[in-house]
């Protein structure tokens, strides 16, 4: 396999070599990955993979204002929402008229085989909070059907979303590959974004799922046993993104023995 | 996987599962009678956990999400079936990391508190400060009203007695959101085991989840196995 790439500094050069990787293994995607042009990063100040050539590197580069615009917009509505679930919940006194049934929140929760006893309290926080986790989770998925410029919210607008966003990775699984598959390859083109900063890209990198033996060797041609809990505890602390891309092996390791 | 038995427990043998089945039924009733005011009255009396009964009820959740999308948003049937997924996923997630907080404290009941430690500590960082206010409101509110309706005085007592004990717990490190420290509440308010059913493997699949996020945050040794 071809392991060129650019060593101009330890991060971009994992970057390099895992955007190598994934063109190899994605022969769907030619001329997009290459060596990032040394004008695009210096404009955008981010490391990204971007293909060379003026006209590709100003169509990339007016994408991605327009979805930082859209990204900002996000953020600004998820603080409006936060804050408008405070003052609504200042207000509350009608305890009866749930949004959401109890009794079947405490069935889902005694699906746990482990759980003994609730209080009645906790459903009573769960009705909440499962209504304030539903607000969340359409918000950011409504985003990506407006940044593709729909009106019908699909589950693929919710497999960008749950990829996105760090505290919705346990809801990977829920979504089929073939949505998380064109939310990566819909991201690797526009680069990393400002806000998940460079690391966010080694998930887009590793994912390709038909390829898990190319994860396997990358995670050993990096030198990092990928599955070793001792090193994978240590990278988690700095930023979420890695525990995305080892999930799935573990997920077809453990299937077979339930 | 096998979960270790914590603290000796122990599934009970099949010849005693309708006992502890009917036992348990019983328990929802007086439990969703004394403390849920809004029950509902179409829930059937069944042991195993229906299809149905793995998701929120779709109209609720449809209702939620047109709450913040746009007058002219349609949502497709698979999304909102995806939805649906991701509050019972939701759910369990913060279910057993707040029941793993309760067996190494050695408690049996799940508080509020244990819930929204347990979102704090999944990094739902933003749902804690609402939420605290709406735990704290609904004291208040529903406290007044319980105690108005002639709640027996034995119950009462106990309430007091568990503030009381409640103070002599210590803190946990990570705990500054909320002054009260849940203890064990009467037993014979609340729901007892659950009898058997067949969400095992979404029980399993969850604890996969947990594990991994338990590696990361690494506060403390993780004592359950997968």
């Amino acid at each position: 396999m071809d392991h060129q790439g650019h060593s101009q500094n330890p991060s971009m050069g994992v970057v390099g070599s895992g955007a190598q990787l994934a063109y190899g293994s994605n022969p769907y995607q030619p001329g997009q990955i290459t060596g990032p042009p040394g004008s695009v990063v210096t404009s955008v100040g981010t490391i990204q993979s971007t293909p060379a050539g003026a006209q590709l590197g100003q169509h990339q580069l007016a994408y991605q204002h327009i979805h930082q615009q859209q990204q900002h917009q996000l953020q600004q509505q998820l603080q409006q929402f936060w804050s408008n679930q405070y003052q609504e919940i200042e207000k509350v006194t009608d305890f009866k008229n749930h949004s959401l049934p109890l009794a079947r929140i405490k069935k889902i929760m005694k699906a746990d085989e482990d759980v003994r006893m609730i209080s009645a309290e906790a459903p009573v926080i769960f009705a909440r909070a499962c209504e304030m986790f539903i607000l969340e989770l359409t918000l950011r998925s409504w985003n990506h059907t407006e940044e593709n410029k729909r009106r019908t919210l699909q589950k693929n607008d919710i497999a960008a979303a749950i990829t996105r966003t760090d505290i919705f990775d346990f809801l990977v699984d829920i979504v089929p590959r073939e949505d998380l598959k064109d939310e990566v390859l819909a991201s690797i083109p526009r680069g990393t974004m400002p806000v998940a900063g460079p690391a966010d890209a080694l998930p887009y990198c590793y994912m390709p799922p038909q390829h898990a033996s190319q994860v396997g060797a990358a995670g050993v041609i990096m030198g990092k046993p990928v599955m070793d809990p001792n090193m994978y505890a240590q990278q988690s602390h700095p930023y979420m993104a890695p525990q995305m891309w080892p999930q799935p092996p573990d997920q077809r390791q453990s299937s077979p023995e339930h | 996987m096998e979960t270790g038995g914590f603290h000796g427990y122990r599934k009970l043998p099949n010849t005693t599962a309708g006992l502890k089945l009917s036992v348990s039924d019983m328990n929802m009733r007086q439990q969703v009678a004394s403390s849920d005011h809004s029950a509902a009255t179409g829930e059937e009396n069944e042991c195993t956990v229906r299809e149905q009964d793995r998701f929120m009820p779709i109209a609720n959740v449809i209702r939620i999400m047109r709450k913040i999308l746009p007058p002219h948003a349609k949502i497709s049937d698979d999304a909102k079936e995806t939805i649906q997924e991701c509050v019972s996923e939701y759910i369990s997630f913060i279910t057993g990391e707040a029941n793993e907080r309760c067996q190494r404290e050695q408690r049996k009941t799940i508080t509020a508190e244990d819930v929204l430690w347990a979102m704090s500590k999944l990094g739902f960082d933003d749902y804690i400060e609402p939420l605290t206010m709406y735990l704290h409101r609904y004291r208040e509110l529903e406290g007044d009203r319980t105690s108005m309706r002639g709640e027996p005085l034995g119950k009462r007592t106990v309430e007091y007695a568990t503030l009381g004990v409640a103070t002599a717990f210590v803190p946990p490190p990570y705990h500054h959101h909320n002054g009260y420290f849940g203890a064990a509440m009467p037993m014979g308010t609340y729901v007892r085991e659950a009898p058997p059913n067949t969400a095992s493997s979404h029980h399993h699949h969850h604890h996969h989840h947990h594990h991994a996020r338990g590696i990361s945050n690494a506060h403390e040794p993780n004592a359950r196995s997968i």
